[in-house]
Order: structure tokens, then sequence, then C-alpha cells
């Protein structure tokens, strides 16, 4: 049996007039690693505080590790707020076992830990140095580790690879594995799609304050057809090729691309060789977490333009981005 | 220890030491030098009232019921005698016989004005009873009797009146003393909290700017957060206290060498040499650094509490005006209680939250009762607790639900 460390039914938050969330539900298993992706305005980050006890919702229910006071076990909890903070007069290690300190770690320990883990994402070299003397990459890598630095059960990282370079981006990555190998449950927000369909177990999709979509990489892949690439031989007459493809197909270069209808491919294979126009190449692929997000965007706000960047942001106060 | 109390020492320990190891305390610590004018005037004062106070007290005489009225005139033509010399008040009382030492006691020991002099017995040979040896009351009293007795028989005939001088072995204390000290220890609480406390109506302002508060609120309760740095803060009024008065005996010692151990006379440090407060020096003390520590965070809490609902810098310079004008206010309740022990005004200041740790820290010097205290201070704990309380409400419910800043305030003003 299934036991879940974060349970929401039906979450709701208003900002005056404005919804915030809306009737947001989920559930995210332990030992996974569950992401809630959805474009920037979405809700992403009051749902995560509402999940955490930050702030309280109008209207639903959640449970955190069992207890519906996510504020009882916040000693088991790791967080990785939004918006990056830190003291910037505290050494890195300081700052690290200060928060640890917070959910109750020993300060010694705490910088011990830092350390350790400093050096093994490769920050050893700015140990011991002061948080305004970092780029803002090494700060938030060293944020990250104060938010684990306690081994927390649930780790709840909101858009933990923005701002990060590529390099960072994969530590960020190899450490999340790591952690969920330890046992730890994370969850984390984005809108970056890379990550989320190379770590999650089980995903979320909230766009305009609701939720759109909840299952695996693979269920929202699931919710739009192969796609084809094809091209035809040289010199073939590109309206008869027009004529013979699915209706949507769009000519890029020399290749035709649609998508398999419900007949699958072998007919049009047939069509295409049996009318001379043959096949140089084709290619069949599934479509990616970022088609299926657009996608899923895209059935409750038309003009979204896959950028993940609305214009209207949710207006949080002066800390919320 | 308990998580609450753990994760409120992280961020006390947190907030001390951030200040403390930063240059700007230095400039801090030493801001006083440029206070101390301000201390000065206020001992001034506090001097000028124990002046007044004394000016202010009383002589009486006791005396055969057909004496009073001549006695009466006998002081009223004194008085007109002497011109700018004030007398004390005189009261006469009518009395069959000659009072013991235990009346006296008793009628210099009379809540009010402080009784200077009492004199009784036949006016010929009256005893009179000082507080002080030094005091000119009972050289009054003796010519006010030889004036009555002139008066009323040949004055020519009458023998020059021959009185016994008695000074009063271990007087009580005066109450004019006490008052001062009272109006001392509010001055001083009242001093120091204007110093040191109004510093944490900004001490959010960090961890706002640096977005430092959302870690802060995701990992320790909000009451937690604010008693954290309403404790580090006063960690750092304490190192800061701590810092003067080493500096003050430092200094006291040397002075004291080079003057070859003569004391200074007069003035407040006569009245601290020769007035004990009611409860006496020990509980006096300790209970005025009890009443500082609640008055610290009880308007520290308000003060953190506002503060925390200001969006910019700017909003927090504005709160200065009226942070200032508050306090300014408690210490004038607490000082006008402070004059008047017993009053309706005493007693309001005595249980209005803000300015009770004054007044009350004012009535251990005039009241010997020690237990009220123990009262008072659980009542004031209570109002920091709170107070407390209500601004984690606020700010959870205001600025970190993303609403805007006041929104409690702009929420109550709107129409429904």
């Amino acid at each position: 049996m299934s036991e879940y460390v974060v349970e929401a039914s039906g979450i709701t938050k208003y900002y005056g007039d404005y919804i915030a969330v809306d009737g947001v539900s989920i559930a995210v298993e332990r030992g996974s690693i569950y992401g809630v992706l959805g474009p920037n305005g979405a809700g992403k980050t009051t749902t995560l505080r509402m999940l955490l006890g930050i702030i309280d919702p109008d209207a639903g229910e959640r449970r955190l590790l069992g207890s519906s006071r996510p504020t009882s076990v916040r000693a088991r909890v790791g967080y990785l707020p939004e918006e990056r903070g830190l003291y910037p007069g505290m050494k890195t290690t300081e700052a690290i076992a200060f928060m640890g300190a917070l959910r109750g770690l020993d300060w010694n320990e705490g910088r011990r830990r830092g350390g350790a883990m400093m050096e093994e994402l490769g920050l050893a070299r700015v140990t011991g140095e002061k948080i305004r003397k970092l780029s803002k990459g090494m700060a938030q890598m060293v944020q990250l580790i104060g938010s684990i630095v306690h081994s927390p059960e649930l780790i709840v990282l909101d858009e933990p690879f923005s701002g990060l370079d590529p390099v960072n981006q994969e530590r960020l990555e190899a450490l999340v594995r790591r952690e969920r190998d330890r046992g730890a449950t994370v969850l984390f927000s984005t809108h970056v799609m890379a990550h989320a369909e190379r770590l999650c177990d089980r995903l979320a999709v909230i766009a305009r304050s609701e939720r759109r979509f909840e299952g695996t990489v693979d269920d929202a892949r699931a919710l739009l057809p192969m796609q084809v690439r094809y091209t035809p031989r040289d010199g073939a007459d590109a309206a008869a090729v027009a004529a013979l493809l699915p209706s949507g197909a769009a000519r890029v270069h020399d290749q035709w691309h649609f998508a398999i209808d419900a007949d699958g491919v072998e007919p049009l294979l047939m069509r295409l060789t049996g009318s001379g126009l043959g096949v140089a190449g084709l290619a069949i692929a599934r479509p990616g977490l970022h088609d299926a997000f657009v996608h899923i965007v895209r059935q409750t706000d038309a003009s979204y333009d896959g950028s993940a960047d609305e214009p209207g942001e949710e207006p949080a106060g002066e800390l919320a981005a | 220890m308990n998580a609450f109390l753990r994760t409120m020492m992280v961020i006390a320990r947190r907030d001390f030491l951030s200040i403390v190891a930063t240059p700007t305390f230095l400039l801090f610590l030493l801001a006083p030098l440029f206070m101390l004018a301000m201390g000065l005037v206020g001992g001034v004062g506090a001097a000028g009232l124990a002046e007044s106070n004394r000016a202010g007290g009383r002589i009486v005489a006791l005396a055969d019921n057909d004496m009073i009225a001549g006695l009466r005139e006998a002081d009223a033509r004194l008085r007109e005698g002497t011109g700018s010399f004030a007398a004390p008040t005189l009261e006469l009382r009518p009395v069959d016989t000659m009072p013991d030492d235990a009346a006296v006691r008793a009628i210099f020991a009379e809540p009010g004005s402080d009784t200077l002099a009492v004199m009784a017995g036949p006016l010929a040979s009256p005893k009179i009873w000082e507080r002080g040896a030094a005091g000119q009351s009972g050289r009054y009293l003796t010519l006010l009797a030889d004036s009555a007795l002139r008066e009323a028989a040949n004055p020519a005939a009458t023998p020059r009146v021959t009185a016994d001088y008695r000074l009063l072995a271990a007087a009580p204390a005066s109450n004019a003393g006490r008052q001062t000290l009272g109006f001392g220890a509010v001055f001083v609480l009242f001093f120091l909290t204007l110093l040191l406390a109004g510093q944490t109506v900004s001490s959010l302002a960090e961890e706002k700017g640096n977005k430092v508060i959302e870690i802060l609120a995701a990992a320790a309760p909000l009451e937690a957060v604010f008693l954290g740095k309403l404790v580090g803060y006063l960690g750092v009024a304490l190192l800061f206290i701590s810092f003067w008065i080493g500096l003050a005996a430092i200094a006291g010692v040397v002075a004291a060498a080079l003057a070859g151990g003569a004391a200074p006379a007069g003035g407040a440090a006569a009245v601290i040499a020769t007035t004990v407060p009611a409860t006496g020096w020990a509980f006096f003390l300790s209970v005025g650094f009890v009443y500082f520590v609640v008055a610290f965070l009880l308007l520290g809490a308000i003060f953190l509490g506002v503060g925390s609902q200001a969006a910019t810098v700017r909003e927090i310079q504005m709160l200065s005006l009226p942070i200032t004008i508050l306090q300014v206010g408690m210490f004038g309740l607490a000082s006008a209680a402070s004059s008047t022990p017993g009053s309706p005004v005493a007693k309001f200041a005595e249980a209005f939250p803000l300015s009770s740790p004054f007044a009350m820290a004012a009535r251990a010097a005039t009241d010997p009762d020690k237990w009220v205290h123990l009262a008072a201070l659980g009542w004031q704990l209570m109002w920091v607790a709170l107070v407390i309380a209500a601004a984690a409400r606020l700010f959870r419910s205001g600025v970190l639900s993303g609403r805007s800043s006041w929104a409690f305030w702009r929420k109550a003003r709107r129409p429904r």
C-alpha cells in the first residue's frame, strides 16, 4: 500500500478578488519525485506555500507527512523558496548551519555536513566565504544545501533550476536523485520541462490557477499522438505529397511533420510507396513533455505560446516573484 | 528545550551576532556620549523635584487646645515678617497629653508630605524632634513658640523659650526621597528603552529585503521568529548597558582614587545616600532591571509588529516619530504616577500595559509591598505574548500571504 507524504484536496487561495489557486488536489507518494509544472503565475508557488503551512488555504484540506497541521512537522521538511534569500554577511557554512539549526540540527553538525556537501557539489573553494562574495548560482547552491542539510523526509524545491548554469543544473539533478535514493520525497516546481521529464515519477500541471493534469510523464506524453518526420524522394511533387498526408501536416524544409492518426503508420507507408513518391527518410518519435505541457496549457489558454512566461504574474505581493 | 524555544534562540543568536560583529555597533555603543546631555537634564530635573518636594514638607506643632489659635497667629506674623524665607507648612494638632517617642515617630512616618520637625510639650520649654541635624525647621518652631508666648503674656516678663532638641534616631525614609528614586527609575527605564527598543522597528527589514523571511516562516513559528528577534536585540541592549555600567564603575573608582576617598556631597548623590527605597535597595534594583527587560520586550514587540508591516525604508523612517511620541507619552504618564503615589493617575499608569513597567518600577521605591510586582510582571508578560501573537498573525495574514502591507488597515476601512 502506498503512503502519501503530501495530500491536498481542493485547496484554494484568494488574493482579494483574484483566485490564485482554485481547488488543486495532489498526492505525493513517499520516496518519489513529484513535479508541479505550470507557466509563471499559474499558482505553483502559492500551492507549495499552502502545502507547507506558510499560508493557509481559504478552502480545501492538506496533509503533510500525515499531519493536518503542516507547521507541526517543520523539522522533517526542507524547503527552497523561489525567492532565494540568505544573510549576505554570513559565511557559507554558518548560513548552512543556521538553516539546519532552524530545523533542529546541531550547529556544529550543520557546519560539518555543510562543508562536506559543499565539497561534494564542487563548492569547496568558497567554503568559509561570505555569502555576498558568491555568484548568484553559488549562493543558490549554498541555500539548497541549507535546505537539506538536516536530512529531511520531504524536500520541497520551488523553481530550483532557475538561475543555475548547465553544470550546476546537472549537479542539482544528481542531488535530487541521490536524496530520493536516500529515501526522501522530493516535490519541486518548474516551468522547464527537460528537468521534469528526466526527474519526475509523477507530475501535476497547473495553469490558470487550476490543476489541468496529474499523472506520470508517460501519461502526459500519451495525451498527444506519435509524431512523424517524413522525407520524400528527390523531385517529389509537394502538392502530391500533401494530398496523401493527414490534414495538418506541415512542411519544414525538405521534411513533412505530422501526427499519426488512429490507423497507424502502415497504411500511410503503403500509400506513399504505391504512389511512387517513395520514402527517403522516416522517423517516428514520441512527443516530448514540452509538447504535452503546451498542449495541456493551450486547452485552457489558447494564447499560450509555449514560452512558459506569461505576462500576468500572480499578485503575490512583496514576498513572491 | 522545546522546538519553539530552540528556534527562537537560533534566531536570537543570529541577530545578536550580526549586530554586535559590525563596525557600526561601535558607533552605536558610543552614541550615548551625545545623549549624556539629556541624562544631565533629567538628573537636574530629578534633583529639582527632590528640592521642591522638600520645600513642600511640613512641621507639626502639638499643643493644648487653647494655644492653637495663638500659634496660628504667630505663624502668620512670622511668615509675614520673614519675607522670602519659606518655612515648611505648619500643621497644628491639639493634644491633651505629651506624646511619647513612638507617637512622634508615627507622625514622621505618615504618608504624604515629609514631616521635618515635630514640637510638643509646654511652649516655654518644648521638646522638638527633627529629621535632620542641620535643619532650620526646629529653630522655626522655637521661634513660633516664643512669639506665641510673648503675644499671650507680657513680652518683657516672658523668659526666652528653651527648647529641648532631639534628633530622630533612625528616621523613617523620606517620602520625597523615595519619590525622587521612583522618578529616577522611570527616567532611567525611559531613557534606556528610548535609546534601545526603537531599533526593533526595522529588525524585520533585513529579512524582508534579502528574502530570508520565507525561509524563517517555513522553518519556525512566526511567534518564535518575532520573539527571537526581540531577545537578540535585548541581548544587544544588555551588552550596551553592561558596557556603560562597567565604564561608569571604572570612572567612579578612578575619580574616588583621585579625590582621596572623599565622598561626593549634595544633589542626587545625597538623595541616594540618605534614602532607602521602600522595598530595599536589592529588591528595587533587581525589580527595576526586570522591568527594563519587560518594558523592552513590550515596547519592542509593538515596534517590531508595526515595523513588520512597513514595505519600504521610508515607511520605517516615518514610523520613528510616532514611536518616539508613544514612548514620551508613557514616560509622562509614569512620571505623573511617580510624583503622586497611590493616586488614580498612578493606579492607571500601573495598570496600563505600556506604562506599567515604568510606573511599577517607581512604585517599588515608595511602596513596600513586594508581591504586587509579581502580579504586575505576569500582567506585563501576558501583554508581551499577546502583542507578539497579534503581530505574527497580522504578518502571516497580510505580508506573508502576499497581500500588501497594512492590509488589515485597508480591510478595516473598506466599506461593507
